[in-house]
């Protein structure tokens, strides 16, 4: 539809001489925007925030050795690649890490692959003996999956002999520095000594307690033959059900899983903390839409004289429609940049009294757009009633009633 | 002078179970660039009468011509475009946008019609006000001028796309008899000087007298129907004076 000069001049003049109606208006769309905005960005932060302290230095799919059941190998209408090329029966350990690595590490969406030696073990220092998460890990790989780059907050990120990267809260505990000497014993009894080469956060107690190991020492000291897992990080985390579904396609003699599957509970938390805030955004919006249709229609029975003037002067039915369509529209643009405006300003005010720091405001191109168009669009709805009254009204009516 | 507008057999009737009828079958024309005033007692359906031939209400029957078209059928609203470049409207309580100034309203039809007016139909618009002594209220809004001041604005806005026709209802029944007066004569000066068919709704004798021709309505039927010019005015007095009607 073409809007066509003069009804957007009409529109404008009309918005611009009801000032108190059309601020009042602005107001209640700004304030149900904001609202809006201001949910979906904190909501959207904390996701963000709860889902990069869950997966962001955590592996998003993990390959591990196969339970031990029996698997159908025909489950698959493809070949299945390992049990053309892997002659070994994985269990307990995966044996062929390296042409699974190489294989994960081909696919685009795979933005690391680690083949990670793990254990329990003891770290004895003084009278104490203090439980820790042996990972043998080749650093290269490990350094992508762990950030080392962004976490390491001493020493250096390598492994080499008996070198060991330490978590912080070990570190904290065990009193230990850059350059230190510890012992740890396996879960067989015997034990080694290690030197502290570097030491990580890694943001949670559990990964902060990880004793970094280089692969070879890992798995000799767990007396391993292959290696236990093998961690994949993705570009999208969102993305990681879908790979690994492909991947379990591919492979029938090691097991498959993804974050969301190890962290069901969390996700539910999430969808549940999603659709509440749809739900409640859905209700502004509606209530959004209530006011623009009342206040219009309000104005549209206001401006019958106006209109019936107009009307026996030219102006078609469409183009009195349009003048209404074109006020709702341009109440709902006006009114959404405000709210964004002072959604923003909630968010800022929030985040600085509530003090959590622990997460930003999601600030996207979507939480920005979505609100303006979806209110844009609550806008036009709202308009149509008062617009069809308006292209309905014959000028006679008013013209002989006054 | 060929006619602009032709009415043949007009019939309106209100209702639909009992049926009152306002204008009995009607036929009438009108000369391009002659003034007429329709005059008659109230409730004598003149209003209506030009409603409907000033496209802004439907006949119930017969046929209405106006210059050369026939509209006897069909939605009123469908004609807008027509009305916007063929008419032009002066009301008795005129009617002005009281959200745009008097030269906004005056350039309101050309908006509607045409698109935003080019310099020229602005300048056009400004002479037009310098005419009829409305310039000093140009940029004023309707609630900030006096009723003749707006009278005069909406004469001008009926004017500015040189409409074929002026159709104006009682357009100084709102006003003092000097402003009335003063008002009818700028009406008369540029509809002559434009060669403007101005057909006028009146309930004022003294006004009616002006014109170039009188159509008495009486009860829905024209009773009396003669050139001024041709009864001469003590013969059109006594006309008017008449109850009887001539046919």
């Amino acid at each position: 539809m073409i809007v066509r000069q003069y009804e957007f001049w009409i529109a404008i003049r009309f918005l611009i001489k009801g000032r108190f109606q059309t601020l009042l208006i602005l107001l209640g769309i700004a304030v149900g925007v904001a609202v809006q905005f201001f949910l979906s960005a904190l909501i959207g932060g904390l996701q963000i925030s709860l889902v990069e302290r869950t997966v962001g230095t955590a592996p998003h799919i993990l390959a591990l050795p196969s339970d031990s059941v029996p698997i159908n190998l025909t489950s698959s209408d493809k070949e299945i690649f390992d049990s053309r090329k892997v002659p070994f029966i994985e269990n307990q350990e995966i044996l062929s890490w390296q042409g699974y690595v190489s294989y994960f590490k081909s696919n685009p969406e795979v933005t690391a692959a680690c083949a990670v030696a793990g254990g329990q073990g003891f770290i004895e220092r003084g009278g104490s003996s203090y439980s820790v998460n042996i990972k043998g890990i080749q650093i290269e790989d490990g350094a992508l999956i762990y950030k080392f780059s962004k976490n390491l907050k001493a020493g250096k990120a390598e492994l080499i002999g008996d070198s060991a990267i330490l978590g912080q809260t070990l570190v904290d505990k065990l009193q230990i520095s850059i350059g230190d000497r510890f012992f740890i014993r396996n879960n067989k009894g015997s034990g080694d000594f290690f030197t502290v080469s570097g030491i990580v956060d890694l943001g949670s107690a559990p990964a902060n307690t990880i004793v970094f190991l280089s692969l070879d020492r890992a798995r000799s000291f767990l007396s391993l033959n292959g290696v236990n897992s093998i961690e994949i990080q993705i570009r999208n985390v969102f993305m990681a059900d879908t790979l690994a579904k492909v991947f379990r396609g591919e492979f029938s003699r090691i097991k498959i899983e993804s974050w969301q599957e190890r962290n069901r509970e969390l996700l539910t938390a999430l969808r549940s903390q999603s659709s509440s805030s749809g739900i409640i955004q859905f209700f502004v919006l509606f209530s959004i839409s209530l006011g623009i249709a009342s206040v219009l229609g309000i104005a549209a029975v206001q401006k019958s004289r106006q209109l019936g003037i107009l009307k026996a002067m030219g102006v078609d039915n469409r183009g009195a429609a349009s003048i209404f369509l074109i006020q709702g529209l341009l109440l709902g643009f006006v009114g959404s940049i405000i709210g964004i405006i002072l959604g923003y300003g909630m968010g800022v005010t929030f985040m600085k009294t509530a003090g959590t720091g622990t997460f930003d405001l999601e600030l996207n191109t979507f939480n920005l757009i979505s609100p303006v168009i979806l209110a844009v669009i609550a806008s036009g709805f709202a308009s149509v009633i008062p617009a069809r009254r308006a292209s309905k009204l014959s000028p006679i009516e008013v013209i002989r009633n006054g | 002078m060929d006619d602009i507008v032709v009415v043949e057999n007009l019939v309106r009737y209100f209702g639909d179970i009992v049926k009152t009828e306002v204008l009995r079958n009607i036929s009438v024309s009108f000369k391009r660039g002659a003034f007429t005033a329709i005059i008659g007692p109230s409730g004598s359906g003149k209003t209506t009468f030009l409603n409907i031939i000033s496209l802004l209400e439907s006949p119930s029957s017969g046929k209405l011509y106006i210059d050369g078209k026939d509209f006897s059928t069909g939605d009123i609203n469908e004609y807008s475009s027509f009305r916007n470049r063929n008419i032009g409207f002066i009301f008795q309580f005129h009617y002005l946008l009281p959200e745009f100034t008097a030269l906004e309203n005056i350039l309101m039809p050309y908006w509607i019609g045409y698109g935003k007016p080019p310099v020229s139909m602005v300048k056009k618009a400004i002479r037009l006000m310098k005419e009829i002594d409305i310039l000093n209220v140009k940029d004023k809004f309707p609630n900030q001028m006096s009723g003749g001041q707006q009278q005069r604005v909406a004469i001008a806005r009926a004017l500015l796309n040189e409409p074929k026709i002026v159709f104006a209802d009682e357009p100084t029944g709102n006003l003092d008899r000097e402003t009335g007066f003063a008002v009818l004569d700028v009406m008369r000066r540029m509809v002559k000087e434009k060669g403007t068919t101005l057909i006028m709704v009146t309930h004022d004798r003294e006004i009616a007298i002006k014109a170039d021709r009188i159509l008495e309505l009486v009860d829905g039927e024209i009773c009396k129907s003669f050139i001024v010019k041709e009864k001469g005015e003590k013969k059109t007095r006594e006309l008017l004076e008449d109850r009887t009607c001539v046919f």
